[in-house]
């Protein structure tokens, strides 16, 4: 299989995926208002998007020092907001900026986005950030506000890379940031 | 007769009134709109961020379709979904192009469980300010009827805070103040040189610091600077009607509380002049029945209670109960809010803090009082501040992905710091609350028909305000300086206030000096709607003052034989 056909199967299950995701929304969102219909609803990504998603999210919070974003659960975090949370049109959102990111790939560098090496991710995940964030894009903006705040607030992103106490117990008002260490999560 | 008194609304208002009357020994009914709760175990307080549901958000579609309008609160997320009516079940309507958001709760406690803790006593200032610039009517009382009811209803709920010796501002029986952190200590070095008569001082909030052996005895803890409040706090640490007075109430064994009892009109009978039953609609079966008592408190919301009056019409109040005046419903007021300016500060960055504290800092009126020069409005505003250091969520808005942005959030972000204005609202006739003409709940009764806006003298305020906001932080060294924002449509800062105003004059006010009306003896009213004017300070401290005068004062009738 060429790298051009590969890319356009690649696209067309991308944006079929985005396709049933938006059709059936209505119909779905009209079954969720009924109590416990949410188990009824469709998977906010397919198997390969997901695949694409999990990268993403460790491409911009790597394993390091400390665990990063798979280990920390993001991308099921957002698959679970995609499917508990979001509206038709946020799930739309995430799922084109995916789209945008292996759009990239190809166009960088010919091939996709799980094929390439972690630098290369890095750049077009960068790549695409700063550009991005330079024009307040707000699709862009959702996606990267779930990648935080599943990480962040999760208990490996609260408590082992930030601080977080869930009783502090006392208010003190002026110390050293040496003394208390990391930034508090919350 | 079933009971002594019938107290409809149990937030902060109704909790007071039943804690004073049960303490002086009166059998007392509290009826309540909305579901039952319990202290403590009904509150998602000791969920860590990961165990809230969806990190904190609501579902998209959910707000869409139920929470338009409760959505605007900060307070608003999926661990303090339960304190918020849906405004899909619970209708109001507006006039086009004039908005009001009428952000409330159905359940007992009402929104004393979710108010911003945020604690000042009103001053001479503001009681004589009608009298004064002619806005309005005069108010009945001044502050010596009210400091000694300040003081209780402090000693009582407990309120952290310091004494300033400020005429605009009076002091208060405070347990000790939560400490400034670095940048506000510096700030308020900073103002205080630069403007001499303006002043900064610790955030005076309903949480204990001292806890006293009453606050113990009630099952009430100090605070433990989670800053989770809005959910309600197992520890009782700050003042609600679940935590302090419907406890203390029900230790006298006097208190009777119903909840799911939906007041719909106060029957009033002619021959006695006096209310001869409070009917209310059960909310889940919708079958009525009706309660009497000797004495009747509305403390059902300024809205709720403007609403029960009007659609309380007899041969004898035509325009609604105890409505000769035709100010019931009217001089409706909210604190102009959306004002105030933020900005960071390129100090301090080795410096930082421990625990979460749930208030910040206060600085008090100043305009209009000891800064008059070039000053176009009248009335004026006071700025509640808070500042700290910039958390995870920067990088949304910063460029930076990879092991780069997880060392850079390692670390706080700059420090920053808000100063959100609180203005003062006129009480003008035309803002008020009617019944509308055709639409119903779902349990029949009429919805509140809210017509409310703004005037030259909010909007002139609300500029003035931006523009002293921007100019100290930047006469304190901060970068970035921006205005808040606009002004937002009333009802926002949920201070409603004003429509079944205290007064001298049966013919233009409601309520005499004690809240209890002109037209009915045994009817008083002591929540928000018996404000004669707004103040610029947070006015539930008041509520509370009033209510209790007003409960004590309800006691020494009924024992005399006067009610």
């Amino acid at each position: 299989m060429s790298d051009s056909s590969k890319h356009n199967l690649n696209r067309r299950a991308l944006l079929l995926g985005a396709v049933l995701l938006v059709g059936g929304g209505a119909a779905l969102t009209r079954i969720a208002r009924s109590p416990g219909a949410f188990l009824g609803r469709a998977r906010a990504f397919n198997a390969e998007q997901f695949a694409l998603l999990e990268q993403v999210c460790e491409v911009i919070i790597p394993t390091t020092d400390t665990p990063g974003a798979i280990t920390a659960g993001v991308p099921a975090f957002m698959r679970q907001m995609l499917e508990e949370w979001g509206s038709d049109e946020s799930r739309a959102e995430i799922v084109s900026v995916l789209e945008t990111l292996e759009k990239l790939a190809w166009s960088k560098f010919g091939a996709g986005f799980l094929e390439l090496i972690p630098e290369r991710r890095l750049q077009v995940v960068s790549g695409l950030d700063a550009e991005r964030v330079a024009r307040h894009d707000p699709a862009y903006g959702k996606f990267k506000q779930l990648v935080l705040l599943g990480y962040y607030q999760s208990e490996i992103g609260a408590t082992h890379e930030l601080r977080y106490e869930l009783v502090p117990g006392a208010w003190r008002a002026n110390l050293p940031l040496s003394e208390v260490g990391r930034a508090s999560a919350v | 007769m079933d009971f002594d008194a019938i107290v409809v609304g149990s937030g902060i208002s109704g909790g007071w009134v039943a804690k004073e009357l049960c303490e002086r020994g009166l059998k007392t009914l509290v009826i309540e709109r909305g579901r039952h709760v319990n202290h403590r175990t009904d509150y998602m307080d000791f969920s860590a961020p990961w165990e809230v549901p969806n990190r904190g958000k609501v579902p998209e579609a959910e707000v869409a379709e139920h929470y338009a309008v409760q959505s605007q609160c900060y307070a608003f997320n999926s661990a303090t979904k339960q304190w918020w009516v849906r405004d899909s079940e619970h209708p109001y309507s507006t006039p086009p192009g004039r908005p009001y958001s009428w952000i409330r709760g159905y359940h007992l406690g009402g929104r004393s469980i979710t108010w911003g803790r945020q604690t000042y006593r009103m001053s001479d200032y503001d009681f004589a300010a009608n009298a004064l610039d002619g806005n309005g009517v005069d108010w009945p009382i001044r502050y010596a009827d009210i400091s000694p009811w300040y003081d209780r209803v402090e000693r009582f709920a407990g309120i952290s805070g310091a004494n300033e010796g400020l005429a605009q501002l009076p002091d208060g029986q405070f347990m000790p103040p939560m400490a400034l952190n670095c940048l506000e200590t510096e700030f308020k070095k900073k103002i205080e040189q630069d403007f001499p008569t303006r002043r900064v001082t610790s955030g005076r909030c309903a949480h204990l610091t001292e806890p006293t052996a009453e606050q113990l005895a009630l099952g009430r803890g100090s605070c433990q600077m989670r800053h989770t409040c809005e959910r309600g706090c197992g520890y009782g640490a700050y003042f609600s009607s679940l935590s302090a007075t419907l406890p203390a109430a029900r230790n006298t064994g006097n208190l009777t509380v119903v909840t799911d009892a939906i007041v719909e009109r106060l029957d009033y009978d002619p021959a006695k002049r006096r209310i001869s039953g409070v009917r209310v609609i059960d909310a889940n079966t919708k079958q009525g029945r009706s309660y009497q008592a000797r004495v009747v408190f509305m403390c059902a919301s300024t809205i709720g209670t403007a609403q029960i009056l009007l659609a309380s019409q007899s041969e004898y109040f035509p325009e609604g109960l105890a409505n000769r005046s035709g100010a019931v419903g009217r001089y409706l007021m909210d604190h102009l809010v959306g004002i105030g300016a933020s900005g960071t500060h390129p100090g301090f960055t080795d410096r930082y803090y421990y625990g979460r504290r749930p208030t910040g800092f206060y600085l008090p009126r100043y305009i209009n009082l000891t800064e008059t020069a070039g000053v176009d409005f009248q009335r004026g505003f006071g700025f509640q501040g808070y500042s700290g250091r910039a958390t995870w969520d920067r990088a949304e808005h910063e460029a930076g992905v990879g092991a780069e942005l997880k060392q850079r959030l390692r670390a706080p972000g700059p420090w920053g710091m808000q100063l959100i204005g609180f203005g003062e609202m006129l009480p003008r006739a035309n803002n008020r609350v009617t019944l509308h003409g055709t639409q119903k709940d779902r349990w029949g009764i009429p919805l509140a028909h809210i017509d409310c806006s703004h005037g030259d003298n909010e909007r002139r305020l609300a500029d003035r305000a931006n523009r002293d906001a921007v100019q100290m932080l930047l006469s304190a060294g901060f970068e970035n300086v921006a205005p808040l924002g606009e002004l937002k449509p009333p009802g926002h800062s949920v201070h409603e206030m004003g429509t079944a105003r205290m007064g001298r004059d049966p013919a233009t006010s409601v309520l005499n000096a004690h809240n209890q009306a002109h037209d009915v003896q045994n009817l008083f009213i002591t929540d928000g709607s018996c404000m004669t004017s707004s103040g610029t300070v947070n006015p539930s401290l008041t509520y509370m003052a009033l209510s209790a005068r007003a409960a004590n004062h309800a006691a020494d009738r009924l024992a005399s034989g006067e009610i």
